[in-house]
C-alpha cells in the first residue's frame, strides 16, 4: 500500500505503522524522507480509522542516526530553506496529532532520530539502543524541536547535559532518565510497541484525545489555567456519557 | 497531646503543637472521595490556614488505603463537578503538606496526594490514574499536576495506559520522594515534619510560594520573585535570629515574626 521510497506506511486495523526505510544509511533523515513523512502524517491525521501510530526504523543498526549531512548546504538559499520549513512543518504536524504515538527505537537514535522519538508520546527501546544529540559538537543546534521537547520530557538538568556534552547514553540510562518507558530485547521490540499501543486503544478515542490535549496544552499554561482546561474537558467527557462511573475496585495489575 | 478541633465525618483533623494531621476517614470505603469529604477537606484547609499555631500538615488515610479514588460518580454541570474536586483544598493550604501515603493512592486518591508538597509512601502502596479506562478524564488536577511533577513522558504513560505502578516505580519516576516499610511510615513522616517545624515560618511559606508560583513563570520572572521575597524577609525578626544563632553556635528560636 506504500508508494513511498524512504518510508513504509502500513495500516494494521486501527494502528498505523510508519517505518523509516533507508537502512543502508542508518535511516538518515533527508529531504525526501521529510516530504514523505509529511504526507504520511497528513494521511494519518485525515484517516478516521487510524487511532494509534507506531513509528520504527528498518534494518538492524538504527532507528535513525540523524539528519543526512550529505544534503546539508544544498538548499538554494536560506530564505528558501526557511520557506520550505514553514510549508512542510513536519514537526508541527507531529505535535498536532491527537492520537497516541509510540516510537519503537533500536540501535542508533541520534540527532533528528532522537528528536523524532521525542515527538512521540511513549518510547519503547530495544536493549541495543544508543541515544545522543551530536548537533552542538558539530557546530549546529537540534532543529526538530529537541531543545524544547527534551527539557519538557525529563527536566532541564539532563536535557542540558545531553545537549551541551553531546554524550551518548544507552537504553538503561535512557530508561532511568525517563526518556524511554520500556527496554525490551531487540527481537521483542515491535511486539512490545504494538502491545503498548493496543493496550492504550482499549480506552475510548475521545477520552484519549482529551487526555493528550489536556496534558500537552496544560503544560504551556499556568497551573490555574491548566486546571480550568481540565475541568472543562472532564465535564465534556462526562456529559457525553450515559450513567455514573463505577468506583475503581482494587484488582491491582502491575 | 492531641487536641481535636473540629468534628468531621469523613476526615479526622487533629493538632499537636505546630503539627496538624488530616486523615481521610472512610476506611471501609477505601477512603474514596465523596462530596462530603470534598467539603470537609475545604473546611479543614481553611481552618489550618487561619490557625497561626499550625506550621506543618500531614495528610494520610485511615486503614489500609490512602485513597482508592472516587465513589460511583456522575456530574453534568460545572457546579456538580466542583463538588467532586477535592485536591484544590489541599493545594490551597499555605503551609507545607506532607502526604504520608499509607496504602494505595489511585485515581482521585493520587490526585489528592499530588496536591501535597512532599510524598512519603509505604513500600506496599500502588499508584495509578485509571480514569481513561473508565472512559473519563481525571477531574481533580491529575492531567496538570502529574506532568509538572514527573515530566510529560511519565505522565502521558500513566494517563494514557491507566497502568497501576508499585512504590519502587513511583520512587523511580519521582512521583514519591521516599519509600519506607509500613511500620516505618510514622517515623519517616515525623522526621520530615519535625524538620519543617523547626524552620522559620515566614521563610518556609515564601519558599513554597516561590516554587509554586515560579513554576508558572518564565525563569527571569521567577528569579525576580525570589529576589523580592528575599528582600521582604530582611524585615523579619526570624531572619535576624537565624543569623544570630549561627554566630552564637546555638539552635535558633523562631517566633514567626
Amino acid at each position: 500500500m506504500t508508494p513511498y521510497q524512504t518510508i513504509i506506511y502500513e495500516k494494521q486495523g486501527p494502528v498505523a505503522r510508519v517505518t523509516l526505510n533507508r537502512p543502508d544509511v542508518l535511516n538518515a533523515y533527508n529531504v525526501a524522507m521529510r516530504d514523505e513523512m509529511y504526507e504520511a502524517l497528513e494521511a494519518i491525521r485525515d484517516d478516521p480509522e487510524v487511532r494509534g501510530v507506531v513509528l520504527c526504523g528498518a534494518g538492524d543498526r538504527a532507528f535513525c542516526a540523524g539528519a543526512d549531512l550529505t544534503e546539508f548546504g544544498t538548499a538554494p538559499s536560506q530564505a528558501i530553506a526557511r520557506q520550505v520549513r514553514w510549508e512542510r512543518d513536519v514537526w508541527g504536524l507531529f505535535t498536532s496529532l491527537d492520537i497516541p504515538l509510540v516510537a519503537a527505537v533500536h540501535g542508533y537514535v541520534l540527532g533528528s532520530g532522537l528528536e523524532i522519538a521525542l515527538l512521540c508520546d511513549i518510547r519503547v527501546a530495544a536493549e541495543d539502543a544508543v541515544f545522543g544529540l551530536p548537533e552542538t559538537s558539530l557546530g549546529m543546534l537540534p532543529a526538530a524541536g529537541g531543545t524544547q521537547t527534551l527539557p519538557r520530557v525529563f527536566g532541564p538538568g539532563p536535557a542540558l547535559d545531553l545537549l551541551l556534552t553531546g554524550r551518548r547514553i544507552n537504553a538503561r540510562e535512557a530508561y532511568n532518565l525517563g526518556l524511554v518507558a520500556k527496554v525490551v530485547p531487540r527481537y521483542h521490540l515491535m511486539a512490545e510497541a504494538q502491545a503498548v499501543v493496543e493496550g492504550i486503544l482499549a480506552s475510548g478515542s475521545d477520552v484519549l484525545r482529551s487526555a493528550k490535549r489536556a496534558l500537552q496544552r496544560g503544560m504551556d499554561m499556568t497551573l490555574a489555567q491548566g486546571l480550568e482546561l481540565e475541568a472543562r474537558m472532564a465535564l465534556d467527557i462526562f456529559r457525553a456519557r450515559r450513567g455514573p462511573i463505577p468506583a475503581w475496585r482494587g484488582a491491582v495489575e502491575t | 497531646m492531641t487536641e481535636s478541633s473540629h468534628i468531621f465525618k469523613t476526615i479526622l483533623l487533629s493538632r499537636a503543637g505546630p503539627k496538624a494531621r488530616i486523615a481521610l476517614n472512610r476506611p471501609r470505603a477505601g477512603n474514596r472521595v465523596n462530596p462530603s469529604m470534598t467539603e470537609e477537606l475545604a473546611q479543614a484547609a481553611e481552618f489550618i490556614n487561619q490557625d497561626d499555631s499550625t506550621r506543618v500538615v500531614t495528610l494520610t488515610g485511615q486503614g489500609q488505603s490512602f485513597s482508592s479514588g472516587w465513589e460511583r460518580i456522575r456530574f453534568d454541570s460545572a457546579e456538580e463537578l466542583a463538588r467532586h474536586r477535592a485536591a484544590g483544598a489541599i493545594a490551597r493550604i499555605q503551609k507545607p503538606v506532607v502526604a504520608a501515603i499509607n496504602g494505595d493512592a489511585i485515581g482521585q486518591g493520587l490526585e489528592l496526594a499530588l496536591a501535597a508538597d512532599i510524598r512519603i509512601a509505604v513500600a506496599t502502596a500502588h499508584f495509578g490514574m485509571p480514569q481513561v479506562r473508565f472512559g473519563v478524564l481525571p477531574w481533580d488536577g491529575g492531567t496538570q499536576r502529574l506532568p509538572r511533577l514527573v515530566g510529560r513522558a511519565h505522565a502521558l504513560a500513566l494517563l494514557l495506559t491507566g497502568a497501576v505502578i508499585d512504590a519502587s516505580e513511583a520512587l523511580r519516576i519521582g512521583l514519591v520522594h521516599q519509600v519506607v516499610e509500613p511500620q516505618q511510615l510514622e517515623a519517616a513522616t515525623d522526621s520530615a515534619v519535625e524538620q519543617i517545624a523547626s524552620t522559620a515560618p515566614v521563610a518556609e511559606r515564601y519558599a513554597k510560594e516561590t516554587v509554586m508560583k515560579g513554576m508558572d513563570m518564565t525563569l527571569e520572572q521567577g528569579l525576580h520573585l525570589e529576589a523580592d521575597l528575599n528582600i521582604l524577609l530582611h524585615t523579619t525578626g526570624d531572619r535576624a535570629e537565624g543569623i544570630r544563632s549561627f554566630r552564637e553556635r546555638r539552635p535558633p528560636k523562631f517566633s514567626g515574626q
